[in-house]
Order: structure tokens, then C-alpha cells, then sequence
């Protein structure tokens, strides 16, 4: 038997607890939100030890017998794949002295075996066994397994875990960010995302939902990236100009998106997404419209989707980030290079650009990190109090879908990501 | 013996197995790399049976002690079972 872990206990009770509605507004949020030690606590709890959050890829355990480490907040997780092929999610613990049981980052073990006293696990959890089993009275006496996380699912190979028993499927979690999945993958000549470049990680001395915020505010490129864009001539800047026909889009369940299509439609030209053009990747494009048709080109025209899906999984054209928050003011920013299944000639480029920018010496994620440590040492000041939400609120539109939409440099994402934040932090109220 | 390479051209390990054979049994081994670590590769080239065994597998076979392998070695422990 192996133990599921799930966070059912409510916090304190409420008249104990921050008042989320006074906290955040429609157009403004309180500055203790990035700060308080006790509303983080308090996210452990209602958020991230609750819905679904993103843990890794099935490309990352390909074999039965695979196991990478992972992580859900603060809890450190291995993500397995057993015998039959099932993926697991279990917290790296011993049941017996609560001893770390995989160190390795990634490895290929059936079992495991926790280095303190020796009691072993299959790769599910289930405990295999235990040295000298007279003290406590025999063999298969005891059934405390590795606990797992209570559920897991994948979407189009995207690993998520819940703690949760019970909650909204993970299908009804991303609701319209799925589709920003599917567009992903239909990069692949195959259909299929791979995430085995590997991951960087880096820490930040921020809060995490300065990092959320960010990852869809179309406000700050011109800004905080104009010295990259500058040195490569890159014309990502003007995408997210006021003169920009892109919208930010409100995806609804904290989730959100700059699109940026209707400014590619409108130059129609096959792979300007990926800053090159076809003759650079011929190989690759002729796949695609072997195997795409006529579909191809709104393909290669339209590109890859920059969506972050509530709260941890941020899809940038070529990489894929996961956030991991460790306390109110730190979190680290794991990275890689997105693999598109059958595209080796623009698998490479995605690498080499993602170093560029997401790398040790690269200069995107440099300078965004700068923004979110300033951003978390301004947050302390005492005033004033509140951080700002409202640009765009007077020109913000319903698309075709029913769907929140605003200007390319508008906060429509954010306020997004704060009204389904103030309802999990509300639950139980 | 040539090196066996993985997509991005670093070796991996050599390519053609090591055969241990007899008259009664032929088994390839190799160590394969396709997942996370390496493990060991077993092919009974009289079959085609594959069995992959992970290290802490290995180590639990190099202990086992004699009796119970002669218990395995039994043709109908297995194998040759009338249930199977």
C-alpha cells in the first residue's frame, strides 16, 4: 500500500486570516501580497499544495525505470515511470525517518533504496522491504510507502501533480490554455513536444507572482529588453508597441497570454515567429507542409504561443520555464529549450537561442531578474502601498471565445491572474 | 569494437555486445544507455528475450545466495510452468 498525500486541513480560521478582499482590488493589489510571510504560507496551502501544478515532461522518463527529481513548491518530488509505463509523482521522503531518498538529479532505477537504513521502494512507492525484519516482527509487516502526490495527469505530455483528493480535473484546470498547448505541439512535423535539453535553474530573490505577472506584461519589453533587442536587430520589440495589433488575452482560471498572431498575420511571412526566415530551416519547413498541407502555413505563419498557465508553467515561443517558489521573497526559475519532435534543424537553433537568452551569460532572463529583485526589495518600502493593475481596464474587450481581451501593452493578464488568485485564497472564508 | 554514439554524436559506450555462451544458453550483454542511467542489457539470442537490470538490480543478483539461484535455474520455477 502506498499513502497519497493530500492537503485537506484548512488554515486558521478566518477571522485569523489576511482579508483578500480589501487586498486586492480590480485595479490595484496591496504591496504585503509579495511580502508577507503569512499569505505565503497561506499560498502553500491554498494554491500550490492544492491545483494542479506543473512538475515535468514524459519526454523526461522515457524509459520504465527513468526517474528525474522534480519539484511542487518547496516539496522536492521524483517523477517516475514504472514498469507498466505510468508515470508517478512521489515527495522524496523515507516513511521511516523522513530521510531524502533520491539525491541525483536524474537517474535509471526500478527501486530505490533510502541510504539511512536501507528500506526500499518500488519505483511507485509501494515499499519492497526493509533490513533485519524481526524487529518489527517479520517480513511485509510493515505497508508504509513513499507518499504520492494524490493525483496526476498529463496533457500532450506535460506532467501536473494535485495534493489534492479532489478539485477540478486537470482537463477543466486548463480550460482554454490547452489549446495554447495544442498549438505548441503542432510545431512538430510529429505533433510532439520534447523537453530533453535540460534545465537551467536560477535562483531569484523575488516573489513568485512578480515573476507570473511579468510573463505576459506586455508593457516592459521595449523597456527592460531594449539592449537586446538593439544588439540583434530583433523585431520583437515592435510586438509589443502601442501601435502592436497582438492582444494580451485573459484565459480565464489565472491563465493568460500575449497573442501574438494577428501581428504575424498581418505579415504573412513563414517563421518571423522564430526571428528567421524559411530558407534558414529549409528542411524543416518542407516537413511541415508535407505533413500539414495546406495547414502549414497558417503554421509556420502563426507560430508559438507565449501563455502562462496558472501558477507555474510559462511557454515562451522556444523554452518553457517552471517557477518554483521557496519562501515570500525567493524563488527558483528552471529553463529549457523547447524540442519539437522530427525538427533537428530548428531543435538546435531553439538551443542556441535559448542559451542567448536564457543561458548563464544570456541577456532576457538577465534582465528580467534584474526588474523581479528590484521589484521585491521596492515592495518592502512602506509607500506606498499599492502596485498598479489598471492599464488598458478602460479599452478592454470580449473576443469571439467570450474572452477578456486588451491591447498588446495592457494588464488584462494580470488582472486575470489576481481575480482567480483571490478566489482560491478565499476559499473556506 | 566500435563506440556506439547517441544523437548528438557523444560516446556512449561500445556498440556490439559481449556474447556468453554454451552449448545450453546464448545471452548478449551490454550496458544501454537509452534512459535516465545506465543498466545493463541482457538478450537471450535464442529468443530475442530482453531483460534490463538497473544497478541496485545488479547488486541484489550479486548477493543472491547460491540456494536460490538453483531455485530459479528449476525449469518450472518459470519459464516452463504448466500455468503459464
Amino acid at each position: 500500500m502506498t499513502a497519497t498525500v493530500s492537503q485537506t486541513a484548512m488554515p486558521p480560521a478566518a477571522t485569523d486570516r489576511p482579508d483578500y478582499a480589501a487586498l486586492i482590488q480590480p485595479d490595484r493589489v496591496h504591496g504585503s501580497l509579495y511580502t508577507d510571510p503569512r499569505i505565503f504560507a497561506e499560498e502553500l496551502a491554498r494554491i500550490w499544495y492544492r491545483t494542479w501544478v506543473f512538475v515535468g515532461h514524459e519526454s523526461e522518463v522515457r524509459q520504465p525505470g527513468d526517474y528525474v527529481r522534480k519539484s511542487i513548491g518547496p516539496q522536492d518530488v521524483v517523477m517516475t515511470r514504472d514498469r507498466d509505463g505510468r508515470v508517478h509523482v512521489l515527495l522524496n521522503r523515507c516513511p521511516h525517518r523522513g530521510n531524502l531518498v533520491c539525491e541525483d538529479e536524474r537517474g535509471h532505477s526500478n527501486s530505490f533504496r533510502c541510504p539511512y537504513h536501507g528500506w526500499t521502494f518500488r519505483n511507485d512507492g509501494e515499499l519492497l522491504g526493509y533490513p533485519y525484519h524481526q524487529g518489527y516482527g517479520g517480513r511485509g509487516k510493515l505497508k508504509q510507502g513513499m507518499a504520492r502526490a494524490a493525483r496526476v495527469d498529463s496533457y500532450r505530455g506535460f506532467v501536473f501533480a494535485s495534493l489534492a483528493d479532489d478539485g477540478p480535473t486537470l482537463r477543466e484546470h486548463l480550460g482554454h490554455a490547452a489549446g495554447e498547448i495544442d498549438r505548441l505541439c503542432r510545431l512538430s512535423p510529429e505533433g510532439e513536444v520534447e523537453l530533453t535539453a535540460g534545465w537551467l535553474k536560477h535562483r531569484t530573490r523575488a516573489n513568485w507572482k512578480l515573476l507570473v505577472e511579468n510573463e505576459t506584461d506586455g508593457y516592459h519589453p521595449q523597456f527592460v529588453h531594449g539592449s537586446i533587442f538593439s544588439v540583434t536587430g530583433s523585431p520583437i520589440g515592435a510586438l509589443y508597441s502601442e501601435k502592436s495589433v497582438a492582444v494580451t488575452r485573459d484565459l480565464g482560471n489565472g491563465h493568460s497570454e500575449n497573442d501574438l498572431r494577428p501581428e504575424f498575420r498581418r505579415h504573412g511571412q513563414p517563421m518571423r515567429w522564430f526571428g528567421t526566415t524559411e530558407d534558414r530551416v529549409p528542411d524543416y519547413v518542407a516537413k511541415m507542409r508535407e505533413v500539414y498541407g495546406e495547414e502549414a502555413e497558417k503554421i509556420l505563419v502563426e507560430g508559438a504561443p507565449h501563455v502562462m498557465i496558472f501558477p507555474n508553467l510559462f511557454i515562451a515561443e522556444i523554452q518553457v520555464f517552471m517557477i518554483q517558489p521557496l519562501a515570500v521573497d525567493e524563488c527558483v526559475q528552471h529553463a529549457t529549450a523547447v524540442q519539437l519532435k522530427g525538427a533537428p534543424e530548428l531543435n538546435r537553433r531553439m538551443v542556441s537561442q535559448s542559451i542567448g537568452s536564457v543561458g548563464p551569460a544570456g541577456m532576457l532572463l538577465a534582465d528580467d531578474t534584474e526588474m523581479y529583485e528590484r521589484n521585491q526589495l521596492g515592495a518592502e518600502q512602506l509607500r506606498p502601498e499599492w502596485f498598479e493593475i489598471k492599464r488598458g481596464v478602460h479599452r478592454e474587450r470580449l473576443d469571439e471565445r467570450g474572452l477578456r481581451v486588451g491591447n498588446a501593452t495592457d494588464e488584462t493578464g494580470m488582472r486575470g491572474f489576481w481575480a482567480h488568485y483571490r478566489k482560491l485564497m478565499e476559499v473556506g472564508k | 569494437m566500435t563506440d556506439e554514439q547517441d544523437g548528438r554524436g557523444v560516446v556512449i559506450g561500445p556498440a556490439e555486445p559481449e556474447v556468453v555462451g554454451s552449448e545450453f544458453a546464448e545471452v548478449a550483454v551490454s550496458v544501454d544507455h537509452q534512459g535516465n542511467g545506465p543498466r545493463l542489457k541482457l538478450e537471450d539470442l535464442r529468443t530475442g528475450h530482453v531483460r534490463y537490470l538497473d544497478a541496485l538490480e545488479l547488486e541484489t543478483i550479486a548477493w543472491l545466495p547460491d540456494e536460490h539461484l538453483r531455485r530459479l535455474l528449476d525449469p518450472s520455477a518459470h519459464r516452463w510452468r504448466e500455468e503459464a
